[in-house]
């Protein structure tokens, strides 16, 4: 430690250019990483907030809650913890507003999910042309009492209730009843919802082999775009804790090859080869965790002056696990160096 | 007793048609106070009998003995620490690390071995003596060469070691400059009772030594004054 302190304090410059490349990598690793997240959440908000663990489509909508209509016979007999769910695209078009593509999820109001929807102001639907909908309608400039039509021939709705954090496939929701649902579908008599949902784990007990249960999380993977999408961040992130780690090993390596015949002085000397890995060990450390938390704090800046429609959302845990990978890319990146200085022959300090 | 003694030391390298044989059972020994120059030509085995004396090489066979203590049949570890308590070097490049101040060439010293190094009061009559006290918060990128070489020795001194070992200190030195390291060598032994060994192709520091050895093909033989 002693000799990395001094080392840094005298090389400021060349520590700095370190310190630099690692504060742009792990901001850039945050940013990604809370973009990845928010976007991911703005999937699965509205299905998390409902508590879910299964969801049960028809067997041929390729597990997308858009393609499933399922009928009450179909479904059979629903318990407490079950209830269902009609989902559609729609466009919110109002008065002095843009139009604005959302997902209509229509409820019973006496089953679970309607009873879990959290309002930060209004009341619930007491008719088929009430909705609640995502606090973004808000941000845009709706209000309780606003009117807006979600298809050219169902009529108008009125927004009675806002609800936090209401996304689904990266749209607002605008929570409304089943037989909304059921007109805004315009569908033949016969289906009740798109999906029956769980909050118990596994298989329903009384349903028609026409229906499938998927978990939670196969219904979330099987989102249209949603695993690509994460799949796309991950190997992003992925490649830049790489880059980081070969950024970290050869500033190091470089600087190591610099000091290996004072290296070698110091060897003849007797100074161990531990204290010269330990430098260079925590040389390596200094610098990360230096450059992290410079990283760290542009982050939250950007988060505080980045606009709300931006997707992004930071989750602490989940950062502090990538700022833990880029400590051991750095730990990792500075033990290639510590390879030379072991082999460090001090026997070739002597003859000039 | 001999502060550094080597007994019928053999070094070879190499085996089969490659094979060389170095050093010739070599017999040296060093007295505290004493200033003894290994002197001979390039080749002819100085830097392989330096090496083998401050325990750096293993020699091929014979023994060295460290003030009694045999030093060659020790493992690695126990040679650094051997070598950092009882062996100060004072190397022809001086290699002081460029981003520690001459206060803290010290320092790192301090580090490894914390007791048994010279005391504030007395590396500091100690940097006096070398003339360059006034330069304690100075790096070696703001020193001249004769500065650095005076700060290596001081740092070959700090830790208080029986045995000076040197390698070729004046080898890039005008005749002024290598009366004054000569008597400088001359005085660590003298006047603190160190066996300092020089090795040197430098006729030049032959006036200062208790004893002259010559080197030639790896045979050493001591020479009359």
């Amino acid at each position: 430690m002693f000799l990395a302190l001094r080392e840094i304090r005298k090389e400021k410059l060349r520590s700095g250019l370190i310190v630099a490349m690692i504060v742009l990598i792990s901001y850039l690793i945050f940013i990604l990483t809370s973009l990845a997240l928010g976007l991911a959440r703005q999937n699965t908000d509205a299905l998390n907030s409902w508590g879910t663990q299964t969801v049960t489509l028809n067997g041929s909508a390729n597990v997308d809650m858009r393609q499933s209509l399922i009928t009450k016979k179909q479904a059979g007999k629903l318990t407490g913890d079950e209830a269902y769910i009609g989902q559609a695209s729609v466009v919110a078009k109002a008065q002095g507003h843009e139009n604005t593509s959302a997902v209509f999820i229509g409820l019973q109001s006496n089953q679970f999910v309607a009873k879990k929807i959290k309002l930060t102001s209004g009341h619930r639907p007491q008719s088929d042309k009430q909705l609640v909908a995502d606090t973004s309608f808000q941000d845009a400039g709706y209000k309780l009492g606003s009117k807006v039509r979600l298809s050219s021939d169902s009529g108008k709705f009125t927004i009675v209730g806002f609800t936090k954090n209401a996304k689904m496939n990266i749209a607002p929701v605008v929570y409304g009843r089943l037989g909304a649902w059921l007109d805004l579908k315009d569908l033949m008599p016969g289906p009740i919802a798109s999906a029956v949902v769980s909050r118990k784990a596994g298989a329903r007990s009384q349903q028609s082999s026409a229906l499938k249960t998927y978990s939670r999380a196969t219904f979330i993977n099987k989102m249209p775009g949603y695993s690509a999408q994460n799949m796309t961040f991950e190997l992003m992130i992925g490649f830049l804790m790489i880059i980081s780690l070969i950024v970290i090993a050869v500033f190091l390596y470089i600087l190591t090859m610099q000091k290996l015949p004072n290296y070698a002085v110091l060897r003849a000397q007797g100074i161990p080869s531990r204290v010269l890995v330990g430098a260079t060990i925590s040389q390596s450390l200094i610098l990360v965790v230096a450059g992290l938390i410079i990283g760290t704090e542009l982050t939250a800046l950007t988060a505080v002056a980045m606009p709300a429609a931006v997707p992004m959302a930071f989750d602490v845990p989940q950062l502090a696990a990538v700022a833990a990978g880029l400590v051991l890319m750095g730990l990792i990146g500075s033990l290639i160096p510590v390879g030379a200085v072991l082999r460090v022959d001090p026997v070739s300090v002597i003859g000039g | 007793m001999p502060a550094l003694a080597l007994k019928n030391v053999n070094q070879v390298f190499g085996t089969g048609t490659a094979r060389v044989q170095v050093l010739h059972d070599v017999n040296f020994a060093v007295e505290p106070g004493t200033l003894s120059l290994i002197v001979g030509p390039s080749g002819s085995g100085k830097s392989t009998f330096l090496s083998i004396a401050g325990g750096l090489l293993t020699p091929t066979s014979g023994s060295v003995w460290l003030d009694g203590v045999s030093y060659h049949d020790r493992t690695k570890k126990q040679r650094d620490q051997l070598r950092l308590q009882s062996i100060g070097f004072v190397l022809q490049a001086y290699h002081l690390l460029p981003y520690l101040n001459v206060d803290d060439q010290f320092k790192l010293v301090d580090h490894v071995k914390p007791k048994g190094n010279l005391d504030a009061k007395q590396l500091g009559e100690l940097l006096d003596e070398l003339g360059i006290a006034d330069l304690r918060k100075k790096f070696p990128g703001e020193l001249s060469g004769g500065q650095q070489q005076r700060v290596a020795i001081a740092r070959a001194l700090y830790p208080d070691p029986s045995v000076i070992l040197a390698d070729e200190p004046t080898a890039a030195l005008d005749s002024a400059r290598v009366e004054v390291v000569g008597a400088l060598f001359q005085a660590l032994a003298h006047a603190r009772g160190k066996a300092v060994v020089v090795v040197t192709h430098d006729v030049r520091l032959e006036k200062f030594a208790d004893q002259i050895f010559a080197i030639e093909d790896g045979v050493l033989h001591q020479v009359n004054k």
